[in-house]
């Protein structure tokens, strides 16, 4: 499985997502799982453990999840093109603009911008969601442990770790 | 006026020493919320920026693609010491973190085979997407009594999950409806 085109073709496709991930790296993950198991680099099962990982150690969460995707499918050098090609072109793209920010930051098109693509990106975050709770809730208990992490993050105002933590018990006693 | 001498004394200060071990503090403390973390260091710790500025460089994070919080690292060194100093806090945000991430993650995914890190993972990944939903939900919030918005939320959603269309048709097809409709709309407002 360690073939440097499988790579390649994972950086590009990557780099093309990474620039257009409006709302965050989140928005593209259907898109991100089609191609994976498209190609067969990894099975759902393996792709919701990348997110799962991911989650639970700190840090930068979505290039470490494309990094283990790109793990699996080149090794090391897959891994470190996959992060690269994650947060580079955003990198580029965040400095530029920052730069062009005080000449912009009060026309009224820019507002309208704003306005129009927010819900979009807000619709795609909601659906990054939806797919992962898909791949990974095999049966009703894991559905409702989605359930009330949903209703546990809007509800109150605990650390989502513990959240976490208190799913990944659930599991680990055989629970969920 | 003071005020922005003062600033600019501080940024005289800022080594890219600083810079690095603010953001991978940054990245090492914030478990699920960044955010929470990049505000509390670079505001309230370090006085980097100020908080009108760091809510500025949100509003301009959020409208980007890409890891929201990679942008904030970005935004705060560049301000304070140039590209050089976006290159030290992105640095310091993902080189240790990534690299012990990949070597803890990797030697779980080994044992990924094993049921109970298997049930463990698993009851993990339903929580996950479960605040990821709810994250979600809130950013939804401030938009609930505007229909068109609702309307583009759900309409995105549905391309994405019902009809599975690539995300770049998605945006594609949407983005320029979602904008001539914010126009529209915020021009109708203004003449009313």
């Amino acid at each position: 499985m360690k073939d440097p085109t499988a790579s390649l073709v994972l950086a590009a496709h990557l780099a093309l997502l990474s620039s257009i991930s409006f709302g965050g790296f989140p928005t593209v993950l259907p898109d991100v799982r089609n191609l994976v198991t498209a190609n067969g680099w990894a099975t759902d099962q393996e792709f919701a453990n990348f997110f799962a990982i991911s989650q639970v150690v700190p840090g930068p969460n979505m290039i470490l999840m494309m990094s283990f995707v790109g793990l699996k499918v080149g090794g090391i050098l897959g891994a470190i093109t996959s992060a690269l090609a994650t947060f580079g072109p955003p990198c580029l793209m965040y400095y530029t603009s920052y730069r062009l920010w005080d000449r912009f930051r009060d026309r009224p098109w820019q507002q309208i911008v704003r306005r129009g693509l927010a819900p979009l990106t807000i619709g795609l975050v909601i659906a990054g969601g939806y797919v992962m709770a898909r791949a990974a809730d095999i049966g009703w208990q894991r559905a409702l442990v989605t359930a009330v992490a949903i209703g546990m993050m809007l509800g109150t105002r605990l650390n989502p770790l513990w959240i976490l933590a208190a799913g990944g018990v659930l599991g680990g006693l055989g629970f969920v | 006026m003071t005020e922005t001498v003062d600033a600019r004394r501080v940024e005289d200060r800022v080594t890219l020493g600083a810079l690095f071990v603010g953001f991978l503090k940054v990245s090492l403390l914030g478990f699920g919320g960044g955010l929470v973390w990049a505000r509390r260091i670079a505001v309230e710790r370090q006085r980097w920026v100020d908080d009108q500025e760091f809510a500025e460089i949100l509003t301009l994070c959020q409208f980007m693609p890409g890891p929201n919080i990679v942008g904030i690292t970005i935004c705060v060194g560049s301000r304070l010491r140039g590209p050089v100093g976006a290159v030290a806090a992105v640095a310091g945000f993902i080189l240790i973190p990534w690299t012990v991430g990949l070597a803890f993650g990797s030697l779980c995914l080994h044992y990924a085979y094993l049921p109970i890190l298997q049930n463990i993972l698993g009851g993990l990944s339903s929580a996950a997407a479960g605040l990821m939903i709810a994250t979600g939900i809130r950013l939804l919030m401030p938009h609930r009594s505007r229909q068109t918005a609702l309307l583009f939320a759900a309409l995105a959603f549905t391309g994405m999950v019902v009809a599975k269309l690539p995300l770049l048709v998605v945006l594609l097809g949407l983005a320029p409806l979602s904008i001539a409709v914010a126009g529209i709309t915020s021009a109708r407002a203004r003449t009313l």
